[in-house]
């Protein structure tokens, strides 16, 4: 039982984890029918300006006086960046591309994952940069599970941000207006919704969330590499195919999913075939739900 | 007319290189292989930087009469089986006279095959699986020690100096980590240490909570974990710790990375690895560090056996006075001398023995711990 519990608890990190950065697939794609293969860039970027912001924090001495201030700046100005970075490749790489065919953007999405990723690796190095371990150290032992302090900040923050983001969506004008754009660019225009600046919006949010991933799984393994970026990116993929793309509430149980169901094929089978079961569930869940299991509908809970 | 004109003139053009390549004077090309991009970069710069830095310590010696100038082309095998093969090709196509690498010993085994074909000398620093000369190739050459050395010595570490009874294995399924991982898992069998458990993860993976979970739950005396490169150990290493994994943690040369202690910091201390004994105090290491550490930084795995690797192919070219490949191996079964890493003297098959001891991490650092004949080392 105890051993369960502690697989849950594992579960749930990553599967929140992957949540986060399915929701930018998932958004982009209800937008303008793209999927944004670049986006697991800009959650590796999101992990390599943390490093560099916390470790500029901690050299000025800041990072013991005050440990949270420090933390929350890391992740706005590390947003805030990713959020801008996303906005540029869209408008570079993307909207010269809208009125060809989808393929051409496709493609243009993965040169742009190619040339991040090289950047990154140009820039950075090819070695690990580790961040500061000193946050958030410990944990809660309930006999033999741990629930570690990183654990509990990465799955409040996960929480936080998927709460933050529906409230966005669905309560205000401007989450209005990106859902009138993902259902029908040309009649919202009608009612002047500017749809080059909801793609734009929709492209940061995106990107902010992976960003925010970004340093949370920086901080949760203790490192961040330039290529770590590629994996994770094919699973939220995974996970927002497997919600249902499209679909905001589908690309959260979607990563979910993704991160239970490997975590428990690992812990309950083989860590060796980890990969094997999370695409089995998408492959199973597709063969009976083509569309996913929200689907991807045409209905306002689409962005 | 014009048309005839012009061809003359491509014609022409097409010939001068051939001219200037006569005129100018020889370049001796050698090649090096090792992942240069992907999940072991890291490692593989360092090899790419220890041949340099031995080409380097040639040429300010005044490198190899008949040459000007000593040319290193890199290639990047990421890892990858197809990959290596590929570059093997394509150092061939540049006619290099020898090569260092590969890194991964499942890019090693493919690739030395196609360079064996082209009579083209393969050294490698790195990989430690039975496979690379026990394949009787002709031009095959290995500096770092055999898996099937270092598993029985790992295994008798456990059993002699750590007292194991239980031990759980995790490797990451590359024919270097699982092979050692399999032979460990044989030694301690043949010694009385119970595998409790020998689980795999996959290349790439960040997560190892699962696994590690269980390995708690386990609770085996040892966790001996067999990853192919420095980064996914430390991140298992940093994650066990914040587990609060109780089992003692074991590993092997991979390791053997002073960015590994960066990564999982004060989750390293205390680790022991298994890596062949370098001698730290001799001046040929001393020489080799003054060179590599302030042009490259700290000093890795297997940078001082890629020097090595290249001191060896260069000296061989010298003293055979030519690059035919029959020459270069003749010299290179004569040597015998004190390398960086270690003695070098290669035997029959391409080996140059291994010298397998236990280091153990403290403060950062890898202090030789134990070995296999004086036991406890300090």
């Amino acid at each position: 039982m105890e051993y369960f519990i502690q697989q849950l608890i594992n579960g749930i990190t990553l599967g929140g984890l992957y949540a986060l950065i399915a929701l930018g697939y998932t958004m982009v794609y209800g937008v303008i029918q793209l999927i944004n293969f670049a986006h697991g860039e800009f959650f590796a970027a999101g992990g390599y300006v943390g490093v560099i912001l916390l470790s500029f924090f901690t050299g000025l001495g800041y990072m013991e006086t005050h440990p949270i201030l420090c933390l929350s700046a890391a992740f706005v100005l590390t947003m805030g960046y990713c959020a801008f970075l996303a906005v540029g490749v869209e408008k570079v790489a993307y909207k010269p591309l809208r009125r060809q065919s989808r393929l051409a953007a496709l493609l243009s999405a993965l040169g742009v994952s190619i040339f991040l990723s090289n950047g990154l690796m140009l820039t950075q190095g090819v070695y690990d940069k580790a961040y500061p371990s000193e946050l958030f150290q410990g944990g809660i032992e309930f006999g033999m599970v741990t629930i570690s302090y990183l654990q509990m900040m990465i799955v409040g923050m996960t929480i936080f941000l998927l709460f933050g983001l529906n409230i966005l969506v669905f309560k205000t004008k401007i989450g209005m207006a990106m859902r009138a754009t993902a259902q029908d660019k040309v009649m919202s225009s009608l009612v002047s919704i500017s749809s080059n600046r909801i793609i734009s919006l929709t492209f940061a949010i995106g990107a902010g969330l992976a960003a925010a991933a970004g340093i949370m799984v920086g901080l949760y393994y203790g490192s961040v590499r330039y290529d770590m970026g590629f994996l994770p990116g094919i699973k939220a993929f995974a996970a927002a195919v497997l919600g249902g793309i499209g679909n905001i509430t589908g690309a959260m149980l979607g990563g979910l999913i993704i991160g239970m169901v490997e975590i428990f094929g690992a812990g309950y089978i083989s860590g060796q075939y980890k990969d094997v079961f999370a695409f089995i569930i998408l492959i199973s869940v597709l063969y009976f739900k083509p569309t996913g299991i929200m689907g991807e509908n045409i209905d306002d809970t689409r962005v | 007319m014009r048309k005839k004109l012009f061809i003359t003139l491509v014609f022409g053009l097409m010939v001068v290189p051939f001219i200037m390549g006569t005129a100018t004077a020889k370049t001796l090309k050698i090649g090096s292989m090792s992942p240069l991009t992907g999940p072991y970069a890291s490692d593989g710069t360092d090899i790419k930087n220890g041949v340099l830095t031995a080409i380097q310590v040639f040429e300010e010696a005044g490198g190899i009469p008949g040459y000007d100038k000593i040319e290193l082309f890199p290639q990047d095998t990421a890892c990858d089986p197809k990959q290596a093969v590929a570059a093997a090709n394509k150092l061939i196509n540049l006619e290099v006279v020898g090569v260092v690498g590969a890194y991964c010993s499942s890019s090693t085994i493919p690739s030395s095959e196609t360079l064996d074909e082209e009579d083209i000398p393969m050294l490698t620093p790195a990989s430690t699986n039975e496979k690379v000369t026990d394949r009787g190739l002709k031009y095959m050459f290995r500096l770092c020690g055999r898996d099937d050395d270092q598993a029985p010595a790992a295994a008798k570490f456990l059993k002699d100096s750590l007292n194991a009874k239980t031990v759980f294995i995790v490797d990451d399924k590359t024919t270097y980590s699982q092979g050692l991982a399999d032979g460990v898992s044989k030694a301690c069998k043949a010694l009385g240490i119970e595998v409790v458990e020998h689980d795999h993860v996959n290349q790439g993976d960040k997560d190892f909570s699962a696994v590690l979970t269980k390995a708690k739950h386990a609770n085996a005396d040892i966790f001996y974990m067999s990853l192919q490169g420095y980064s996914p150990g430390a991140l298992m290493a940093l994650q066990a710790k914040r587990q609060g994994l109780k089992s003692q943690i074991v590993s092997q040369d991979a390791m053997f990375q002073p960015k590994f202690m960066e990564v999982a910091k004060e989750a390293a201390e205390g680790i022991y690895i298994t890596y062949g004994f370098t001698d730290t105090t001799t001046p040929e290491y001393k020489a080799f560090e003054n060179i590599y550490v302030p042009k490259y930084g700290s000093i890795a795995a297997y940078a001082t056996y890629a020097y090595d690797a290249a001191t060896v192919l260069l000296k061989a070219i010298k003293a055979a006075g030519a690059t035919d490949p029959a020459k270069i191996k003749a010299e290179i079964m004569k040597m015998d001398f004190d390398g960086v890493a270690k003695r070098i003297k290669f035997r029959a098959n391409g080996d140059s023995g291994s010298s397998y001891i236990a280091f153990k991490i403290e403060n950062s650092k890898f202090v030789p711990y134990w070995s296999p004949e004086q036991g406890l080392l300090k």
